[in-house]
């Protein structure tokens, strides 16, 4: 799970402390080589409460309240053991993450497994915002967590930062790891409602009007992503598994839309009608081509189509 | 993260564990400073029900100002262990009506442990040390049910004694081998309304009965070898020498050190064990002639510790029963002969009648303690007063007093007689403990007694109590009658197992318990300490210091390695129990393969074994459910368990 032995210069870099290391696609086991443990302030409090316990025991020669002030001292230390113990063990894995457009929250989802049997009644999970979850023994949570998606491309997951201050708040173990997941944001679809740009090469006519004369032309087994309003329900319930219903009434209303006639101030203004436009293609129910410099998906429809497109834009002019 | 917002379990938590952090200062502090953060804890409970009953930023102020005028009216000092217990108690009881968030808590938290060390400062008991540790517990639990803010009450509770379980090895090392120094004298802070009892250097007509009702230990003895019988069992504290006819005073302006006396007959060699005394007073047996560093032995044989009374403090100190003082300087000779004014002509006639100038000294004590013995003359705590001239009344009038009384008229007529003679205050007696093995000598066990300087003998002990009621010097005070019925009472003749009911065997067993306590825990440090380390082998800095890492070392590692293990045993419950399942498969021949997956082997099982099929394939697909699949539910292991339990095959050859 993990990576081999670290030397010692990459054992003490700082930016592990903080960034984590170097991104993983896998499951990560978190162990003595991901877990750091510091004192939070309320834990320097308490060094200066057993200070002061002692002081008392030292001024008045009183042995109970050496005993004390030894005692604390001692929970201090098996605080720390208990810390590293409050994340040492679990297991995290980077879950599946869905495409959104720029400007939505980009949702990273992440599986947290808490092998054997002890509980973790206080795990904060972060990217930006803290979120505390509670794990009971052998369960299995998977947390989304909310990053703002400004601009269109691949955003990569920042660094998960798993910590935890269980259980007296006396220190504060935290991990911090990277995994190699990453969402695609689509460009932020255009606020104007433009009509689409009907091409001569397709029967004339408005889509929507079309939408009715669909004919049921077959069923093809489900993929991920097909509306769900085409499935076939009483196929499913006859335990038939899950098949979509295809339409071929609107295969004669092919929309071409281009990239070079399209409208807008700059690129970032062209994709963002184009996008626009990929949205309402599929929402009427229309078959759409996509032509980009250097890109050309043929006509067709259903939500891997829609996808590829949405993907072609994304990545438009982007490395990768 | 909820900073600011508190739960009221969490709430509840905390008033409860300072609720009982507290209460015993009940009986140490002022009732007005106790009673004012009683309203106000009792305030802060009701206020986790009415959240509108916390009172306002003005009524918090008014109530500062009371709290402040409370202490003023209640203290008199700033610093020392009152004032600053009373200041903590007060500060406390305010803050808790002002908590705004989690910080206020954890510094409420932190102002509890410093009650809890406060506590021992008053008492240092088993009981007391047992009692602050369960409220230690609840009070991490309360930080715990802070931290989590979900985790279960139970939870809390059971891993805060986790934690106290597992810190406690490594404080005990710590307490064992961190070495002790005595705070500096200027740190010695001022406690004078400590309410201690014990001898005073002024020997009043009731000074000594009314110790003569308290069962306060002050002094235990454990001897080296025999013990001495109780007619020797002197216990020496003050030495009493001036008079003005009431009251006898102790000469502190003589505190020189007095020339050791020439010693024979056997030795007694023996472990005081003092409890916190009024004055500094060490009460050797009669006489010590050797005691360990820290003590002196001032004009007249006195034994003082330069230790702070209040503290118990250990000696070992040898004495010899027999013993002789040697001549008098001309000073001493003049003290114990002084006389606050003229013989009255009954004292006189009364001095001749026995003897007094014509016969030899030893003679005359002979015929004055005989005279106590023959007249009229009784031993009672409680007799009648005596505001005038004192001895008079007592020797010619009431003929009833105690053992003071007694002393103080023997050395007034010695002087007259022109005997040198004094009053000595200490103990007589002591109970032994069978349990334990050592003397326990209580504040009932009080006793004066007069000493008189004789040629070629020195200072020579009379006990004229003893010659009008010998009871109380053969078989001591009888510590429990006396106080329930608050007459002189003697211990049991037989003094034997006859008498020693269960009742008494258990309080000599828990006497035995705390002696080991007062002797290795609460008195445990400087001498004590470096004696017992010297016996492990440690008698510098650094093999201390050395010694220090390795316990420590030595602690952790182990605590370490059973937190830190891997969880893989408990995780792997399935596991086991597949593998049990795979043994008996492999009884019947079918042996599962190095690396082979559980559904391959499930499929090779059933082709093999076709009339288990069925079952097979519920314990494979169990095992794997429970394995690798997040789905799990909780009774499917004990499933997994019951269905291998019952699967059996025929064993093939």
């Amino acid at each position: 799970m993990n990576g081999g032995s670290l030397g010692w210069r990459q054992r003490f870099k700082p930016s592990r402390f903080l960034i984590g290391e170097a991104p993983a696609a896998g499951p990560i086991q978190l162990d003595q080589r991901r877990v750091f443990i510091l004192p939070t302030r309320q834990g320097l409090l308490f060094v200066l409460l057993i200070v002061l316990v002692l002081l008392i025991a030292f001024v008045y020669n009183n042995n109970l309240a050496y005993m004390l002030g030894f005692l604390l001292a001692s929970v201090f230390f098996v605080t720390i053991l208990h810390s590293f113990k409050a994340l040492s063990g679990l297991v995290v894995r980077a879950g599946q993450h869905q495409p959104v457009f720029a400007g939505d929250q980009a949702l990273f989802n992440f599986v947290l497994h808490n092998p054997g049997d002890q509980a973790r009644p206080a795990i904060d999970v972060s990217l930006r915002e803290p979120r505390t979850i509670r794990l009971r023994p052998g369960e299995t949570q998977t947390v989304s967590l909310a990053v703002p998606a400004e601009k269109r491309g691949w955003l990569a997951c920042d660094t998960l930062t798993l910590s935890s201050c269980y259980p007296l708040g006396l220190f504060r173990a935290w991990s911090p790891l990277r995994f190699d997941s990453r969402v695609l944001v689509y460009p932020q679809p255009a606020k104007l409602e433009l009509p689409f740009p009907e091409t001569d090469s397709g029967p004339g006519g408005q889509g929507q009007s079309k939408r009715e004369g669909d004919e049921f032309y077959g069923l093809k087994s489900y993929q991920s992503g097909d509306p769900i309003r085409q499935i076939h329900w009483k196929a499913y319930a006859k335990g038939r598994g899950l098949h979509s219903k295809q339409y071929a009434g609107a295969s004669s209303l092919e929309l071409w839309l281009d990239y070079e006639t399209t409208p807008g101030a700059d690129a970032e203004a062209r994709l963002g009608q184009l996008c626009r436009w990929l949205v309402d293609a599929e929402q009427a129910g229309r078959r759409y081509g996509l032509l980009l410099p250097g890109v050309r998906l043929e006509p067709d429809r259903g939500a891997a189509h829609n996808q590829a497109c949405l993907s072609a834009l994304a990545l438009f002019g982007l490395e990768s | 993260m909820m900073v600011g917002a508190l739960d009221r379990r969490g709430l509840s938590f905390l008033l409860g564990s300072l609720l009982l952090i507290t209460l015993p200062h009940g009986w140490h502090i002022p009732w007005p400073l106790f009673g004012f953060f009683a309203v106000m804890l009792v305030w802060r409970f009701m206020a986790v029900r009415y959240p509108g009953w916390l009172p306002k930023r003005w009524q918090l102020f008014l109530l500062t100002l009371l709290g402040v005028a409370l202490l003023l009216s209640q203290q008199r000092g700033v610093f020392g262990r009152d004032a600053g217990t009373g200041l903590i108690v007060v500060a406390l009881g305010l803050k808790l009506l002002e908590i705004r968030g989690r910080r206020d808590v954890l510094l409420v938290v932190y102002l509890a442990f410093i009650v809890a060390a406060s506590q021992f400062l008053y008492e240092q008991s088993i009981l007391m040390a047992g009692y602050i540790l369960l409220v230690c517990i609840l009070l991490l639990a309360t930080l715990i049910v802070q931290t989590a803010e979900r985790v279960e009450t139970r939870a809390a509770l059971k891993t805060a004694t986790a934690i106290v379980l597992q810190a406690l090895p490594l404080a005990l090392v710590l307490f064992v081998l961190f070495p002790r120094l005595e705070a500096p004298r200027w740190m010695w802070l001022a406690d004078d309304n400590k309410a201690l009892s014990g001898l005073s250097d002024t020997l009043e007509p009731g000074s000594i009965s009314d110790l003569s009702l308290s069962d306060e230990l002050v002094f235990r003895v454990r001897f080296e070898g025999d013990v001495p019988p109780p007619l020797l069992r002197y216990w020496r504290g003050a030495v009493y020498s001036r008079t003005d006819g009431v009251r006898w005073t102790v000469d502190s302006s003589r505190d020189t050190s007095a020339r050791p006396p020439e010693f024979s007959g056997d030795a007694y060699r023996y472990t005081l064990l003092m409890e916190p005394q009024k004055q500094n007073w060490v009460f050797g047996l009669e006489m010590p002639e050797s005691f360990g560093a820290g003590l002196r032995s001032i004009h007249g044989f006195q034994l003082r510790s330069d230790k702070r009374p209040a503290d118990r403090a250990e000696y070992k100190i040898v004495s010899r029963p027999f013993y002789n003082t040697g001549p008098l300087s001309p000073a001493d000779y003049r003290e114990n002969l002084q006389l606050p004014l003229a013989a009255s002509d009954r004292q006189l006639a009364l001095i001749k009648a026995l003897g007094g100038g014509n016969a030899s000294p030893e003679q005359f004590i002979q015929n004055l303690l005989n005279h106590f013995r023959r007249e009229a003359f009784f031993y009672t705590l409680a007799p009648p007063l005596m505001p005038e001239n004192p001895i008079d009344t007592f020797l010619f009038e009431t003929r009833s007093g105690f053992c003071s009384h007694y002393a103080a008229a023997f050395v007034y007529l010695l002087r007259i007689a022109k005997i040198p003679a004094r009053v000595i205050g200490g103990y007589q007696g002591g109970e032994f403990n069978k349990v334990g093995g050592f003397l326990e000598v209580r504040q009932a066990d009080a006793h004066a007694w007069a000493e008189a300087w004789l040629e070629n003998k020195g200072w020579v002990r009379f006990d004229p109590t003893a010659a009008v009621a010998p009871e109380r010097v053969e078989r001591g005070v009888n510590v429990d009658l006396q106080i329930a019925s608050g007459a002189v009472n003697f211990g049991p003749l037989t003094g034997d197992s006859a008498a020693l009911n269960w009742f008494k065997r258990g309080r000599q067993l828990w006497q035995s318990v705390d002696y080991n306590w007062q002797r290795w825990v609460i008195n445990y440090s400087g001498a004590n300490q470096m004696q017992f380390l010297r016996t492990l082998g440690i008698d510098g800095i650094s093999p201390l210091v050395k010694w220090l890492l390795g316990s420590l070392l030595a602690v952790t590692l182990p605590l370490a390695w059973w937190l830190l293990k891997k969880p893989a045993k408990t995780a792997d419950k399935p596991l086991l129990v597949y593998r049990r399942f795979c043994g008996k498969l492999a009884d019947a021949g079918v042996v599962i393969g190095q690396g082979e997956g559980a559904k391959d082997f499930a499929g090779r099982a059933q082709k093999q074994l076709p009339e288990l099929a069925g079952r097979i394939e519920q314990i494979s697909a169990l095992f794997i459910r429970l394995r690798y699949q997040a789905d799990a539910k909780a009774g499917d292991l004990q499933r997994l368990k019951n269905l291998v339990d019952a699967f059996s095959v025929k064993k093939r050859r």
